[in-house]
């Protein structure tokens, strides 16, 4: 028996700290992981609601931007989900550090897949993977 | 030791006051012990525990549950949270949200660990911090892994399978 489908699990959540008007559409497991945690330690939340330009061409037109998984309006903070290797990670925290570039004011921070398991209480799991 | 300088420290600043130590449990409970036994002051002692996200505990629960409140009525009185490690502060938040609504004449934090770099919610009252440490795994004086090695007197970092000494 294969994975549930990420579309039928959020399919039946009900989240009691989620702002957003739309229901959100996860891309992951682990994204709707975050939004039960945040959800469960009563954090209110939005899921992916700005996109900031990265960079634009000599026309103006956009070459990169990035959207954060999560915003947490009580905290001012943009939270970007990885439970993704080393490499990727590195990738992220390069658009982490173009936006805080471009956009200093706006706090953004890296949330690992290790804050997830710690509190989730699944280090054995981690630990033997 | 780091942690007799906290009681003392934390003695100095609550002077002529008596405090309660609120240990939030499980891990918390060795430090808690030495550290009451380093505050040269009166004080009382109290545990909560609240069922952590996933945990066997939380059956079901979609939002967070107390598994022990406080015994003691803290109106009027100066808190002190006794934590075993902060790091993304979602579950110190919840217990200082939660105690504020009883009135306390003050609410402060003291945690052995702190992974500072690692917070989403910043506005924590941690006053009072043993070690800021890297993104490691402990075990001993109090901290477990799967209930285990909680027994070991002093902090051990988890490098594999089995626990090494700091």
């Amino acid at each position: 028996m294969g994975q549930p489908d990420i579309g039928d699990l959020q399919a039946n959540q009900k989240f009691q700290k989620y702002l957003g008007t739309e229901p959100p559409r996860f891309a992951s497991r682990a994204e709707l992981e975050c939004a039960k945690v945040l959800d469960y330690y009563g954090i209110p939340w939005l899921y992916e609601p700005r996109t900031f330009v990265l960079e634009e061409d000599e026309d103006g037109r956009v070459r990169e931007a990035f959207a954060p998984d999560f915003y947490l309006p009580e905290q001012d903070l943009y939270v970007e989900l990885t439970v993704m290797k080393q490499s990727l990670v590195t990738r992220k925290n390069r658009k982490l550090r173009k936006l805080r570039e471009r956009y200093p004011d706006v706090k953004i921070k890296l949330f690992y897949k290790r804050d997830l398991e710690r509190l989730a209480q699944h280090f054995r799991l981690d630990l033997a993977s | 030791m780091r942690v007799r300088e906290l009681g003392a420290e934390i003695a100095r600043d609550y002077a002529h006051r008596e405090p309660i130590l609120v240990g939030s449990l499980k891990a918390s409970f060795v430090f808690l012990t030495d550290l009451s036994r380093s505050m040269p002051m009166l004080h009382a002692l109290d545990f909560v525990e609240l069922a952590g996200y996933g945990s066997a505990q939380m059956g079901g629960h979609e939002q967070i549950r107390v598994l022990k409140d406080l015994d003691a009525d803290i109106a009027g009185r100066d808190v002190i949270v006794v934590e075993d490690v902060v790091d993304t502060g979602l579950t110190l938040n919840y217990l200082v949200r939660t105690f504020e609504l009883r009135a306390p004449a003050s609410v402060a934090a003291v945690t052995l660990l702190d992974r500072p770099y690692r917070r989403l919610v910043d506005d924590l009252p941690v006053r009072y911090v043993g070690f800021v440490v890297p993104d490691e795994l402990f075990v001993g004086y109090g901290f477990d892994l799967d209930e285990r090695w909680r027994q070991l007197p002093d902090l051990r970092l988890v490098r594999d399978a089995s626990p090494h000494e700091t």
